[in-house]
Protein backbone atom coordinates (compact mmCIF):
# COMPACT_ATOMS: atom_id res chain seq x y z
CA UNK A 1 0.00 0.00 0.00
CA UNK A 2 3.02 2.28 1.02
CA UNK A 3 4.25 1.71 -2.49
CA UNK A 4 1.16 2.52 -4.45
CA UNK A 5 0.55 5.63 -2.55
CA UNK A 6 4.04 6.57 -3.58
CA UNK A 7 3.63 6.32 -6.70
CA UNK A 8 0.39 8.17 -7.26
CA UNK A 9 1.68 10.98 -4.83
CA UNK A 10 4.83 10.82 -7.36
CA UNK A 11 2.41 11.04 -10.57
CA UNK A 12 -0.88 12.98 -9.39
CA UNK A 13 -1.93 14.42 -12.89
CA UNK A 14 -1.78 10.77 -14.97
CA UNK A 15 -3.18 9.21 -11.06
CA UNK A 16 -6.27 11.57 -11.35
CA UNK A 17 -6.86 11.31 -15.67
CA UNK A 18 -6.43 7.02 -15.30
CA UNK A 19 -9.16 7.17 -12.27
CA UNK A 20 -11.47 9.69 -13.90
CA UNK A 21 -11.85 7.79 -16.78
CA UNK A 22 -12.01 4.71 -14.67
CA UNK A 23 -14.82 5.84 -12.71
CA UNK A 24 -16.44 7.12 -15.94
CA UNK A 25 -16.04 4.03 -17.82
CA UNK A 26 -17.92 1.68 -14.05
CA UNK A 27 -20.49 4.49 -13.49
CA UNK A 28 -21.53 4.34 -16.97
CA UNK A 29 -21.26 0.69 -17.55
CA UNK A 30 -23.23 0.50 -14.53
CA UNK A 31 -25.61 2.41 -15.69
CA UNK A 32 -26.09 0.54 -18.65
CA UNK A 33 -26.37 -2.71 -16.80
CA UNK A 34 -28.56 -1.64 -14.39
CA UNK A 35 -31.53 -0.27 -17.17
CA UNK A 36 -30.95 -3.08 -19.13
CA UNK A 37 -31.55 -5.80 -16.22
CA UNK A 38 -34.51 -3.78 -15.46
CA UNK A 39 -36.08 -3.56 -19.53
CA UNK A 40 -34.99 -7.37 -19.57
CA UNK A 41 -37.40 -7.68 -16.14
CA UNK A 42 -40.30 -5.52 -17.36
CA UNK A 43 -40.15 -7.70 -20.67
CA UNK A 44 -40.23 -11.30 -18.28
CA UNK A 45 -42.91 -9.79 -16.29
CA UNK A 46 -45.02 -9.20 -18.81
CA UNK A 47 -44.42 -12.88 -20.71
CA UNK A 48 -46.10 -13.69 -17.62
CA UNK A 49 -48.92 -11.95 -17.82
CA UNK A 50 -51.76 -13.15 -20.37
CA UNK A 51 -50.82 -12.36 -23.41
CA UNK A 52 -53.02 -13.41 -25.80
CA UNK A 53 -57.08 -13.78 -25.35
CA UNK A 54 -59.52 -14.85 -27.67
CA UNK A 55 -63.24 -14.71 -27.14
CA UNK A 56 -65.63 -16.64 -28.76
CA UNK A 57 -69.22 -16.42 -29.88
CA UNK A 58 -71.46 -17.63 -27.00
CA UNK A 59 -72.84 -20.56 -28.84
CA UNK A 60 -69.37 -21.58 -29.94
CA UNK A 61 -69.47 -25.59 -28.85
CA UNK A 62 -67.03 -26.42 -26.49
CA UNK A 63 -65.93 -29.56 -28.76
CA UNK A 64 -65.00 -26.36 -31.48
CA UNK A 65 -63.10 -24.44 -28.76
CA UNK A 66 -61.03 -27.50 -27.49
CA UNK A 67 -59.79 -28.69 -31.24
CA UNK A 68 -58.52 -24.77 -31.33
CA UNK A 69 -56.57 -25.39 -27.80
CA UNK A 70 -55.19 -28.10 -28.68
CA UNK A 71 -54.05 -27.69 -32.19
CA UNK A 72 -52.40 -24.40 -30.20
CA UNK A 73 -50.70 -26.50 -27.65
CA UNK A 74 -49.36 -28.81 -30.31
CA UNK A 75 -47.88 -25.90 -32.22
CA UNK A 76 -44.75 -25.70 -29.55
CA UNK A 77 -45.42 -21.73 -29.52
CA UNK A 78 -47.61 -21.56 -25.98
CA UNK A 79 -46.58 -22.13 -22.45
CA UNK A 80 -50.32 -22.58 -21.00
CA UNK A 81 -53.53 -22.33 -22.37
CA UNK A 82 -56.73 -21.82 -19.68
CA UNK A 83 -60.27 -22.66 -21.10
CA UNK A 84 -62.94 -20.11 -19.02
CA UNK A 85 -66.23 -21.30 -20.06
CA UNK A 86 -69.36 -18.89 -19.98
CA UNK A 87 -70.00 -19.92 -16.72
CA UNK A 88 -66.69 -19.28 -15.13
CA UNK A 89 -66.69 -15.75 -17.23
CA UNK A 90 -70.01 -14.77 -15.24
CA UNK A 91 -68.45 -15.82 -12.07
CA UNK A 92 -65.91 -13.81 -12.85
CA UNK A 93 -67.78 -11.00 -13.23
CA UNK A 94 -69.97 -11.39 -10.44
CA UNK A 95 -67.15 -11.46 -8.39
CA UNK A 96 -65.63 -7.90 -9.96
CA UNK A 97 -69.03 -6.06 -9.27
CA UNK A 98 -69.99 -8.23 -6.18
CA UNK A 99 -70.14 -4.63 -4.45
CA UNK A 100 -73.05 -3.28 -6.99
CA UNK A 101 -76.08 -5.25 -7.42
CA UNK A 102 -77.16 -3.19 -10.34
CA UNK A 103 -75.05 -4.79 -12.45
CA UNK A 104 -75.46 -8.18 -11.57
CA UNK A 105 -79.35 -7.88 -12.33
CA UNK A 106 -81.00 -9.39 -15.09
CA UNK A 107 -77.30 -10.87 -16.13
CA UNK A 108 -77.03 -14.53 -17.01
CA UNK A 109 -73.87 -16.51 -18.21
CA UNK A 110 -75.52 -16.93 -21.40
CA UNK A 111 -74.44 -13.54 -22.84
CA UNK A 112 -71.08 -14.44 -21.50
CA UNK A 113 -68.75 -15.44 -24.42
CA UNK A 114 -66.28 -18.18 -23.49
CA UNK A 115 -62.22 -17.53 -23.63
CA UNK A 116 -58.99 -18.70 -24.02
CA UNK A 117 -56.42 -17.21 -22.14
CA UNK A 118 -52.86 -18.34 -24.04
CA UNK A 119 -49.36 -17.99 -22.54
CA UNK A 120 -46.72 -17.53 -25.68
CA UNK A 121 -43.39 -19.23 -24.84
CA UNK A 122 -41.83 -16.14 -26.52
CA UNK A 123 -43.09 -12.04 -26.55
CA UNK A 124 -42.03 -12.38 -30.98
CA UNK A 125 -44.50 -15.19 -31.39
CA UNK A 126 -47.49 -13.44 -30.12
CA UNK A 127 -48.64 -12.30 -33.11
CA UNK A 128 -48.46 -15.52 -35.67
CA UNK A 129 -51.05 -17.12 -32.53
CA UNK A 130 -53.39 -14.02 -33.19
CA UNK A 131 -53.22 -14.47 -37.00
CA UNK A 132 -54.32 -17.86 -36.13
CA UNK A 133 -57.01 -17.18 -34.45
CA UNK A 134 -58.24 -14.73 -36.38
CA UNK A 135 -58.89 -17.38 -39.19
CA UNK A 136 -60.80 -19.66 -37.00
CA UNK A 137 -64.38 -19.66 -36.91
CA UNK A 138 -66.94 -18.52 -34.34
CA UNK A 139 -64.57 -15.94 -33.23
CA UNK A 140 -65.70 -12.61 -31.89
CA UNK A 141 -62.43 -10.93 -30.58
CA UNK A 142 -58.80 -11.56 -30.41
CA UNK A 143 -56.91 -9.26 -27.63
CA UNK A 144 -53.05 -9.45 -27.25
CA UNK A 145 -51.25 -6.50 -25.60
CA UNK A 146 -49.03 -6.31 -28.93
CA UNK A 147 -48.08 -2.83 -28.82
CA UNK A 148 -46.77 -3.00 -25.24
CA UNK A 149 -45.01 -5.98 -26.11
CA UNK A 150 -43.50 -4.78 -29.51
CA UNK A 151 -42.28 -1.76 -28.35
CA UNK A 152 -40.64 -3.15 -24.84
CA UNK A 153 -39.08 -5.90 -27.22
CA UNK A 154 -37.72 -2.96 -30.01
CA UNK A 155 -36.51 -1.01 -26.92
CA UNK A 156 -35.09 -4.05 -25.00
CA UNK A 157 -32.96 -5.08 -28.70
CA UNK A 158 -32.18 -1.51 -29.22
CA UNK A 159 -30.33 -1.32 -26.42
CA UNK A 160 -28.84 -4.54 -26.11
CA UNK A 161 -27.07 -3.44 -28.90
CA UNK A 162 -26.36 -0.39 -27.94
CA UNK A 163 -24.68 -1.51 -25.04
CA UNK A 164 -22.47 -4.06 -26.14
CA UNK A 165 -21.18 -1.32 -28.78
CA UNK A 166 -20.93 1.01 -25.80
CA UNK A 167 -19.38 -1.34 -23.57
CA UNK A 168 -16.62 -1.94 -26.46
CA UNK A 169 -16.30 1.94 -26.36
CA UNK A 170 -15.79 2.15 -22.86
CA UNK A 171 -13.77 -0.91 -22.34
CA UNK A 172 -10.79 -0.10 -25.08
CA UNK A 173 -11.54 3.80 -24.04
CA UNK A 174 -10.22 2.92 -20.76
CA UNK A 175 -7.65 0.31 -21.24
CA UNK A 176 -5.96 3.17 -23.59
CA UNK A 177 -6.21 5.48 -21.31
CA UNK A 178 -4.82 3.65 -18.27
CA UNK A 179 -2.47 2.18 -20.60
CA UNK A 180 -0.68 5.37 -21.08
CA UNK A 181 -1.01 6.48 -17.52
CA UNK A 182 0.94 3.27 -16.69
CA UNK A 183 3.65 3.74 -19.38
CA UNK A 184 3.77 7.10 -18.32
CA UNK A 185 5.01 5.91 -14.46
CA UNK A 186 6.85 3.47 -16.25
CA UNK A 187 8.36 5.65 -18.19
CA UNK A 188 9.65 7.40 -14.83
CA UNK A 189 11.04 4.29 -13.50
CA UNK A 190 12.87 3.09 -16.26
CA UNK A 191 16.08 3.10 -14.79
CA UNK A 192 14.59 0.67 -11.79
CA UNK A 193 13.21 -1.54 -14.32
CA UNK A 194 16.64 -2.30 -16.34
CA UNK A 195 18.76 -2.37 -12.84
CA UNK A 196 15.51 -5.19 -11.90
CA UNK A 197 16.00 -7.44 -15.27
CA UNK A 198 19.79 -7.05 -15.10
CA UNK A 199 19.21 -8.16 -11.41
CA UNK A 200 17.38 -11.36 -12.52
CA UNK A 201 13.14 -9.96 -11.76
CA UNK A 202 11.49 -12.06 -13.23
CA UNK A 203 8.28 -10.43 -15.68
CA UNK A 204 5.94 -10.69 -13.34
CA UNK A 205 7.98 -8.97 -10.68
CA UNK A 206 8.46 -6.25 -12.02
CA UNK A 207 4.95 -6.17 -13.25
CA UNK A 208 3.25 -6.59 -9.89
CA UNK A 209 3.58 -2.97 -8.36
CA UNK A 210 2.15 -1.55 -11.81
CA UNK A 211 -0.43 -4.14 -11.42
CA UNK A 212 -0.92 -3.55 -8.04
CA UNK A 213 -1.49 -0.09 -8.63
CA UNK A 214 -3.89 -0.42 -11.30
CA UNK A 215 -6.11 -2.20 -9.44
CA UNK A 216 -6.11 -0.10 -6.85
CA UNK A 217 -7.07 2.54 -8.92
CA UNK A 218 -9.71 0.56 -10.19
CA UNK A 219 -10.81 -0.86 -7.40
CA UNK A 220 -11.72 2.88 -5.97
CA UNK A 221 -13.25 3.87 -9.58
CA UNK A 222 -15.54 1.04 -8.42
CA UNK A 223 -16.55 1.65 -5.52
CA UNK A 224 -17.01 5.62 -6.32
CA UNK A 225 -19.38 4.60 -9.40
CA UNK A 226 -21.32 1.77 -7.27
CA UNK A 227 -21.94 4.39 -4.29
CA UNK A 228 -23.19 6.78 -6.22
CA UNK A 229 -25.64 4.22 -8.52
CA UNK A 230 -26.27 3.16 -4.80
CA UNK A 231 -27.53 6.68 -4.20
CA UNK A 232 -29.33 6.90 -7.30
CA UNK A 233 -31.10 3.50 -6.73
CA UNK A 234 -32.33 5.43 -3.36
CA UNK A 235 -33.53 8.45 -5.10
CA UNK A 236 -35.70 6.51 -7.59
CA UNK A 237 -36.85 3.80 -6.05
CA UNK A 238 -39.92 6.21 -4.35
CA UNK A 239 -40.63 7.03 -8.16
CA UNK A 240 -40.76 3.58 -9.26
CA UNK A 241 -42.86 2.16 -6.54
CA UNK A 242 -45.22 4.90 -7.70
CA UNK A 243 -44.91 3.54 -11.29
CA UNK A 244 -44.55 -0.25 -10.45
CA UNK A 245 -47.19 -0.48 -7.77
CA UNK A 246 -49.15 -2.94 -9.43
CA UNK A 247 -46.22 -5.37 -9.59
CA UNK A 248 -44.88 -7.24 -6.92
CA UNK A 249 -41.65 -8.74 -8.64
CA UNK A 250 -39.59 -8.23 -11.40
CA UNK A 251 -37.42 -10.80 -12.03
CA UNK A 252 -35.01 -12.42 -15.07
CA UNK A 253 -34.12 -15.98 -14.96
CA UNK A 254 -29.50 -15.64 -15.62
CA UNK A 255 -28.45 -19.58 -16.08
CA UNK A 256 -31.42 -20.75 -14.50
CA UNK A 257 -31.26 -18.74 -11.54
CA UNK A 258 -33.78 -16.68 -10.96
CA UNK A 259 -32.69 -12.89 -10.11
CA UNK A 260 -34.99 -10.23 -8.63
CA UNK A 261 -34.80 -6.92 -9.71
CA UNK A 262 -38.01 -5.34 -8.07
CA UNK A 263 -38.15 -4.21 -5.21
CA UNK A 264 -34.45 -3.86 -4.85
CA UNK A 265 -32.71 -6.25 -3.27
CA UNK A 266 -29.68 -7.38 -1.57
CA UNK A 267 -28.73 -10.35 -3.57
CA UNK A 268 -29.38 -7.39 -6.79
CA UNK A 269 -27.58 -5.06 -5.86
CA UNK A 270 -24.32 -7.63 -5.14
CA UNK A 271 -24.19 -8.98 -8.26
CA UNK A 272 -23.59 -5.50 -9.74
CA UNK A 273 -21.13 -4.66 -7.24
CA UNK A 274 -19.46 -7.68 -8.42
CA UNK A 275 -19.71 -7.02 -11.76
CA UNK A 276 -17.97 -3.75 -11.72
CA UNK A 277 -15.14 -5.17 -9.72
CA UNK A 278 -14.76 -7.98 -12.40
CA UNK A 279 -14.86 -4.71 -15.11
CA UNK A 280 -12.28 -2.88 -13.03
CA UNK A 281 -9.92 -5.92 -12.51
CA UNK A 282 -9.91 -6.67 -16.26
CA UNK A 283 -9.25 -3.28 -17.38
CA UNK A 284 -6.48 -2.84 -15.02
CA UNK A 285 -5.04 -6.54 -15.85
CA UNK A 286 -5.32 -5.94 -19.54
CA UNK A 287 -4.23 -2.09 -19.48
CA UNK A 288 -0.96 -3.28 -16.58
CA UNK A 289 -0.04 -6.40 -19.17
CA UNK A 290 -0.06 -3.91 -22.33
CA UNK A 291 2.14 -0.67 -21.13
CA UNK A 292 5.20 -3.34 -19.54
CA UNK A 293 4.79 -5.50 -22.39
CA UNK A 294 6.98 -3.75 -24.33
CA UNK A 295 9.42 -2.71 -21.36
CA UNK A 296 9.79 -6.45 -20.58
CA UNK A 297 11.36 -7.28 -23.89
CA UNK A 298 15.19 -7.55 -24.52
CA UNK B 1 31.97 -23.09 -15.15
CA UNK B 2 31.88 -19.81 -18.08
CA UNK B 3 32.69 -21.51 -21.34
CA UNK B 4 32.56 -19.33 -24.66
CA UNK B 5 33.14 -21.42 -28.00
CA UNK B 6 33.88 -20.01 -31.12
CA UNK B 7 31.64 -17.08 -30.09
CA UNK B 8 30.96 -14.35 -32.80
CA UNK B 9 28.76 -11.46 -32.31
CA UNK B 10 28.23 -9.17 -35.22
CA UNK B 11 26.42 -6.22 -34.89
CA UNK B 12 24.13 -4.77 -37.36
CA UNK B 13 26.18 -2.35 -39.02
CA UNK B 14 28.68 -5.92 -39.99
CA UNK B 15 31.50 -4.94 -37.51
CA UNK B 16 32.52 -7.76 -35.41
CA UNK B 17 32.26 -7.11 -31.29
CA UNK B 18 33.47 -10.74 -31.16
CA UNK B 19 35.11 -13.20 -33.32
CA UNK B 20 35.39 -16.51 -33.00
CA UNK B 21 36.19 -16.47 -29.34
CA UNK B 22 36.69 -19.49 -27.23
CA UNK B 23 37.86 -19.70 -23.83
CA UNK B 24 36.73 -21.54 -20.38
CA UNK B 25 36.61 -19.79 -16.78
CA UNK B 26 36.13 -22.16 -14.31
CA UNK B 27 34.86 -21.68 -10.58
CA UNK B 28 36.15 -19.62 -8.33
CA UNK B 29 38.37 -18.27 -10.86
CA UNK B 30 39.76 -13.91 -10.86
CA UNK B 31 39.94 -13.07 -14.15
CA UNK B 32 40.84 -9.61 -16.03
CA UNK B 33 39.45 -8.82 -19.54
CA UNK B 34 41.62 -5.89 -20.83
CA UNK B 35 42.18 -4.56 -24.31
CA UNK B 36 41.05 -1.03 -25.74
CA UNK B 37 38.04 0.09 -25.70
CA UNK B 38 35.79 -1.85 -28.44
CA UNK B 39 38.16 -4.64 -28.18
CA UNK B 40 34.69 -6.81 -26.95
CA UNK B 41 35.25 -7.03 -22.94
CA UNK B 42 31.33 -5.41 -22.19
CA UNK B 43 30.30 -7.67 -25.07
CA UNK B 44 31.63 -10.71 -23.42
CA UNK B 45 29.77 -9.28 -20.33
CA UNK B 46 26.80 -8.32 -21.89
CA UNK B 47 26.92 -11.73 -23.55
CA UNK B 48 27.12 -13.70 -20.49
CA UNK B 49 24.30 -11.75 -18.63
CA UNK B 50 22.17 -12.66 -22.13
CA UNK B 51 21.56 -8.92 -22.29
CA UNK B 52 22.38 -9.20 -25.76
CA UNK B 53 22.77 -12.55 -28.04
CA UNK B 54 25.44 -14.24 -29.88
CA UNK B 55 25.27 -14.03 -33.46
CA UNK B 56 27.39 -18.08 -34.15
CA UNK B 57 29.47 -20.62 -31.18
CA UNK B 58 27.99 -21.21 -28.29
CA UNK B 59 27.92 -20.12 -24.56
CA UNK B 60 27.45 -22.67 -21.89
CA UNK B 61 27.12 -21.27 -17.91
CA UNK B 62 26.95 -24.08 -15.27
CA UNK B 63 26.01 -27.09 -17.87
CA UNK B 64 23.40 -24.87 -19.77
CA UNK B 65 23.54 -23.68 -23.02
CA UNK B 66 22.56 -20.39 -22.99
CA UNK B 67 22.96 -19.64 -26.74
CA UNK B 68 19.68 -19.73 -27.96
CA UNK B 69 18.47 -15.82 -28.82
CA UNK B 70 14.80 -17.91 -27.38
CA UNK B 71 16.93 -18.81 -23.66
CA UNK B 72 13.71 -19.02 -21.67
CA UNK B 73 15.44 -18.76 -18.23
CA UNK B 74 17.24 -15.40 -18.53
CA UNK B 75 15.88 -14.41 -15.56
CA UNK B 76 17.61 -17.58 -13.58
CA UNK B 77 20.44 -17.07 -14.88
CA UNK B 78 20.75 -13.49 -14.12
CA UNK B 79 19.93 -14.12 -9.86
CA UNK B 80 23.62 -16.39 -10.32
CA UNK B 81 25.33 -13.62 -11.81
CA UNK B 82 26.15 -10.14 -9.55
CA UNK B 83 27.20 -6.81 -12.07
CA UNK B 84 28.73 -4.13 -11.42
CA UNK B 85 28.66 -1.17 -13.88
CA UNK B 86 30.98 2.17 -14.70
CA UNK B 87 28.05 4.20 -13.99
CA UNK B 88 26.69 2.18 -10.77
CA UNK B 89 23.22 1.96 -11.49
CA UNK B 90 21.73 3.10 -8.12
CA UNK B 91 18.40 4.16 -7.97
CA UNK B 92 18.38 7.97 -6.27
CA UNK B 93 15.27 7.66 -4.77
CA UNK B 94 15.56 4.84 -2.82
CA UNK B 95 18.17 5.07 0.28
CA UNK B 96 21.03 2.57 0.29
CA UNK B 97 19.49 -0.33 2.57
CA UNK B 98 16.87 -0.33 -0.22
CA UNK B 99 19.32 -0.31 -3.33
CA UNK B 100 21.09 -3.06 -1.90
CA UNK B 101 17.77 -5.03 -0.90
CA UNK B 102 16.38 -4.68 -4.21
CA UNK B 103 18.34 -7.77 -4.82
CA UNK B 104 16.92 -10.18 -2.26
CA UNK B 105 13.50 -8.90 -3.04
CA UNK B 106 13.51 -10.10 -6.63
CA UNK B 107 14.50 -13.64 -4.98
CA UNK B 108 11.60 -13.29 -2.25
CA UNK B 109 13.68 -13.07 0.71
CA UNK B 110 12.31 -12.21 4.02
CA UNK B 111 12.76 -9.16 5.11
CA UNK B 112 14.46 -10.37 8.48
CA UNK B 113 17.23 -12.26 6.25
CA UNK B 114 17.15 -9.04 3.70
CA UNK B 115 18.14 -6.99 6.14
CA UNK B 116 20.97 -9.50 8.18
CA UNK B 117 22.05 -10.01 4.27
CA UNK B 118 22.12 -6.42 3.26
CA UNK B 119 24.04 -5.60 6.73
CA UNK B 120 27.01 -8.36 5.95
CA UNK B 121 27.33 -6.72 2.81
CA UNK B 122 27.76 -3.23 4.40
CA UNK B 123 29.96 -4.18 6.34
CA UNK B 124 31.89 -5.99 3.50
CA UNK B 125 32.41 -3.10 1.19
CA UNK B 126 33.05 -0.56 4.95
CA UNK B 127 29.54 1.42 4.68
CA UNK B 128 27.52 -0.11 7.45
CA UNK B 129 27.00 3.49 9.27
CA UNK B 130 25.12 4.68 5.69
CA UNK B 131 22.31 2.21 5.34
CA UNK B 132 19.85 4.64 5.56
CA UNK B 133 21.69 7.19 3.55
CA UNK B 134 20.63 8.65 0.16
CA UNK B 135 22.69 8.22 -2.36
CA UNK B 136 23.03 11.97 -3.49
CA UNK B 137 24.73 12.25 -0.38
CA UNK B 138 27.84 9.18 -1.05
CA UNK B 139 30.83 9.95 -2.82
CA UNK B 140 31.65 8.19 -5.99
CA UNK B 141 33.65 5.51 -4.54
CA UNK B 142 30.85 4.94 -2.29
CA UNK B 143 28.37 4.46 -4.83
CA UNK B 144 30.45 1.49 -6.33
CA UNK B 145 30.94 -0.08 -2.99
CA UNK B 146 27.20 -0.02 -2.79
CA UNK B 147 27.30 -1.78 -6.43
CA UNK B 148 29.17 -4.25 -5.16
CA UNK B 149 27.76 -4.51 -2.24
CA UNK B 150 24.38 -5.17 -4.42
CA UNK B 151 26.23 -7.53 -6.44
CA UNK B 152 26.96 -9.78 -3.20
CA UNK B 153 24.28 -9.18 -1.08
CA UNK B 154 22.11 -12.42 -1.82
CA UNK B 155 25.47 -15.01 -2.45
CA UNK B 156 25.27 -14.75 -6.55
CA UNK B 157 27.95 -17.48 -7.66
CA UNK B 158 29.69 -14.86 -10.61
CA UNK B 159 30.42 -11.56 -10.11
CA UNK B 160 30.72 -9.63 -12.92
CA UNK B 161 32.52 -5.59 -13.20
CA UNK B 162 32.48 -3.61 -16.45
CA UNK B 163 35.08 -0.74 -15.41
CA UNK B 164 34.57 -0.69 -12.18
CA UNK B 165 37.20 1.60 -11.45
CA UNK B 166 36.82 3.73 -14.56
CA UNK B 167 35.25 6.77 -12.89
CA UNK B 168 37.32 6.60 -9.56
CA UNK B 169 40.38 8.32 -8.24
CA UNK B 170 43.55 5.88 -7.81
CA UNK B 171 42.82 5.12 -4.38
CA UNK B 172 39.45 4.85 -4.68
CA UNK B 173 40.22 2.65 -7.02
CA UNK B 174 42.50 0.45 -5.08
CA UNK B 175 40.06 0.62 -2.03
CA UNK B 176 37.62 -0.80 -4.54
CA UNK B 177 39.74 -3.92 -5.72
CA UNK B 178 40.40 -4.99 -2.41
CA UNK B 179 37.13 -5.44 -2.30
CA UNK B 180 37.16 -7.88 -4.91
CA UNK B 181 40.55 -9.52 -3.66
CA UNK B 182 38.33 -9.92 -0.11
CA UNK B 183 36.05 -12.01 -2.66
CA UNK B 184 38.78 -14.00 -4.26
CA UNK B 185 38.00 -17.71 -4.31
CA UNK B 186 34.80 -17.33 -3.05
CA UNK B 187 33.49 -16.27 -6.07
CA UNK B 188 33.86 -16.63 -9.96
CA UNK B 189 35.26 -12.91 -10.57
CA UNK B 190 34.92 -11.47 -14.30
CA UNK B 191 36.53 -7.72 -14.28
CA UNK B 192 37.01 -6.07 -17.21
CA UNK B 193 39.06 -3.16 -16.70
CA UNK B 194 41.80 -0.60 -18.48
CA UNK B 195 43.99 -0.29 -15.15
CA UNK B 196 47.14 -1.81 -15.79
CA UNK B 197 48.26 -0.69 -12.30
CA UNK B 198 45.73 -2.92 -11.05
CA UNK B 199 45.70 -6.34 -13.40
CA UNK B 200 49.33 -5.65 -13.17
CA UNK B 201 49.96 -6.17 -8.84
CA UNK B 202 46.75 -8.27 -8.86
CA UNK B 203 48.66 -11.66 -10.78
CA UNK B 204 45.76 -13.22 -11.95
CA UNK B 205 44.38 -14.78 -15.40
CA UNK B 206 44.32 -11.86 -17.88
CA UNK B 207 42.55 -12.25 -20.91
CA UNK B 208 43.68 -10.26 -23.90
CA UNK B 209 41.65 -8.73 -26.34
CA UNK B 210 41.97 -6.96 -29.46
CA UNK B 211 39.33 -6.29 -32.25
CA UNK B 212 37.20 -8.74 -31.34
CA UNK B 213 39.58 -11.91 -31.08
CA UNK B 214 41.61 -12.78 -27.77
CA UNK B 215 45.98 -12.25 -28.21
CA UNK B 216 46.97 -13.31 -25.21
CA UNK B 217 44.90 -15.30 -22.39
CA UNK B 218 47.62 -15.89 -19.66
CA UNK B 219 47.20 -17.92 -16.11
CA UNK B 220 49.30 -14.87 -14.15
CA UNK B 221 49.50 -12.56 -16.20
CA UNK B 222 49.95 -8.65 -16.62
CA UNK B 223 48.41 -6.05 -18.58
CA UNK B 224 50.18 -6.13 -22.04
CA UNK B 225 48.56 -5.04 -24.87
Amino acid sequence: MKEIFKSIKRTPYQSLAGFLVLFFSFFLSLIILFSLSLANGILNYLETKPQVTVYFQPKTPENQIFKIRDELSQSGKTLSIKYISQKEAFEIYKNLNKDNPLLLEMISSDIFPPSLEIFAKKPYFLPEIAEYLKKQPDIDEVQFQKDIVDKLLTFTNVLRKISFIFFGYLIIMSIIVLTTTISFKIALKKDEIELLRLLGATNSYIRKPFLKESLFMGFIASIFSFLILLGLIFYLNPFLKYYFFEISEISFDFNFIKIIIWPFNFLFISLIFLFVLFFSCFISIVSTYLATNKYLKV
Amino acid sequence: MIIFDKVTKKFPLGNFGLNEISFEINDNEFVFLVGPSGAGKTTIIKLIIKETNISSGSIIIDNEDISSSNYKNKAQLRQKIGVIFQDFKILYEKNIFENIALACQIKNFSYSATKEKVKKALEMVGLLEKEKVFPIQLSAGELQRVAIARAIVDDRKYLLADEPTGNLDPKTSWEIMKIFKKLENKKTIIIATHNNDIVNSFQKRVITLKNGKIIKDKRKGGYEI
